[in-house]
């Protein structure tokens, strides 16, 4: 695994751990602001009923007063249904205090306070009921504006106490829905560089390799170029050698050929045909003179010419020269010169030989000794 | 197109070693070893050049060549042979039948290069072994 794979692979980890978190966050938060949600729901429901219930008794007593003065059956009538009313908010209250045990002990200080009112309330009915007006306009002076006052100071306390945890709890739920914006801005923000980082890895990790692919093709074609270049030079060597060898086959057959040829034309001729070196030996002889001597080539051979063919000397000079070596020195043909052909058998038979040196280059190096029978 | 060469000789080797060397050059090959073969050969295909020996084997190069001229009187012939001739003798006898002579004891370089010349010609130049 190369080391860009590795960093990619280590980034990727990074932006799944942080989108992980991210996600838990998010869902922890929201968990936390539904509950945040029901509990407000739940206080501003509470304040609604504690004032609701302060406002009936207010009702009530108002309707008691006028009742009081007017007789009107209607105002007792909506005097019943405001106690009824302030019945129901409390137990309202009371049921939305249950958890918690201060808002339990406000609700029981405002039904007791509340309670002493219908007390008051119930007392001045009775007085009406019983047509004592006397007793009703003393109750009414006896009654003590300082509890109403403080009913309403007790509402107020609650109230102010609830709106205060609202609050708070508006500023508790301020500051964790910046902290969540800020977790989630930073981890956008993190993710966002992350990418960044990968991406820039992963083009300069492209253009690294790019680089080197391209390095490669050039490498791959100098190769190339040098491998056509040797085996092209290769070939043309193979090519020489071969046409060296041919050539060189072709001289070994031409010169055996040539030598056979050579051969076959001395052996071909009818008279006898000795070959001599300078020396006047014997160099090569043809079988028409193997079969005048009666020998063959091997034992004539490096043999001189004079022990087979004795010529006929001319004694007449002061000096007796041997013709055969006249003509070779002379470098001139002998031609039918008198002579004898001496058999294995030292047998005599005249003959007339002629000599034609052989001549390399204006240098004589032997002779070509001819017989024929004299006649 | 490959050219044909049509070598004829009673020699074996010598017919081997000129269809490596022409077959290494490139050109298409046919060979005989007699004048019968010979004119098999060239009613077969006809060749683009005929290089003949002298002596052949019951006849006479030269006269094959005679016999071959008076249906491809264009086609060159070298004589490739171990007789030697001198350069009087090629001008004056051998040149009416044949277009260069080669002795069998130079290079095949020089033949080849004759061969070269031949074929690559519009017309067929005579050359003698002195021109190698």
């Amino acid at each position: 695994m190369d080391k860009t794979f590795r960093l990619i692979l280590l980034v990727f980890a990074i932006l799944a751990t942080s989108m992980v978190t991210e996600v838990v966050l998010s869902i922890t938060n929201l968990q936390r602001a539904n509950r945040s949600a029901q509990w407000v729901n739940h206080t501003h429901a509470f304040i609604a009923e504690i004032n609701a219930a302060v406002t009936a008794g207010q009702r009530a007593e108002s309707a008691l007063h006028a009742f009081l003065l007017t007789n009107n059956p209607d105002q007792r009538a909506q005097m019943s249904q405001a106690f009824g009313e302030l019945s129901e908010h409390i137990e309202a209250a009371k049921a939305l205090a249950a958890s918690e045990a201060e808002s339990k002990s406000e609700v029981a200080e405002l039904e007791t306070a509340l309670i002493a009112r219908a007390d008051i309330a119930r007392a001045l009915l009775a007085a009406h009921r019983s047509g004592d007006t006397d007793s009703i306009h003393q109750q009414l002076s006896e009654d003590d504006p300082t509890q109403i006052d403080a009913l309403a100071s007790l509402n107020r306390r609650i109230v102010s106490r609830h709106q205060g945890l609202l609050q708070q709890r508006d500023r508790v739920e301020f500051n964790r829905d910046n902290r969540t914006r800020n977790t989630l801005y930073v981890g956008a923000g993190l993710t966002l560089l992350l990418l960044l980082i990968s991406s820039w890895f992963i083009r300069d990790d492209l253009k690294s390799r790019r680089r080197e692919a391209a390095l490669l093709a050039a490498s791959n074609e100098e190769l190339e170029a040098r491998v056509a270049e040797r085996t092209s030079e290769l070939k043309q060597s193979n090519r020489k050698l071969r046409a060296e060898n041919l050539e060189s086959r072709w001289s070994a057959q031409a010169l055996e050929h040539q030598l056979r040829y050579n051969n076959l034309i001395i052996e071909s001729v009818a008279s006898p045909v000795v070959v001599v070196t300078r020396a006047l030996n014997i160099s090569r002889v043809n079988p028409a003179f193997e079969n005048l001597i009666g020998e063959l080539a091997p034992a004539l051979v490096d043999q001189s010419i004079s022990e087979f063919v004795k010529l006929a000397i001319d004694e007449s000079g002061d000096e007796m020269i041997d013709p055969f070596e006249l003509s070779l020195r002379s470098n001139q043909d002998l031609v039918d010169h008198a002579a004898n052909a001496i058999d294995h058998n030292h047998k005599s038979r005249p003959m007339l030989a002629s000599l034609h040196p052989l001549r390399d280059h204006d240098r004589v190096v032997g002779g070509v000794i001819t017989l024929r029978p004299s006649n | 197109m490959t050219q044909n060469i049509l070598t004829i000789d009673d020699e074996e080797v010598i017919l081997s070693l000129l269809r490596e060397l022409f077959e290494e050059e490139g050109y298409s090959i046919a060979q005989a070893s007699t004048p019968r073969e010979a004119k098999a050969a060239i009613a077969a295909k006809t060749p683009d050049l005929i290089i003949t020996d002298l002596q052949l084997a019951n006849s006479d190069g030269l006269e094959l060549v005679g016999s071959i001229r008076q249906d491809l009187p264009d086609v060159p012939v070298i004589l490739l042979t171990g007789v030697y001739f001198d350069e009087q003798t090629i001008d004056e006898k051998l040149s009416t039948k044949i277009t260069a002579y080669h002795n069998k004891t130079a290079p095949l370089e020089a033949l080849l290069k004759t061969v070269r010349k031949l074929l690559s010609a519009d017309e067929s130049p005579t050359a003698s072994a002195e021109d190698q």
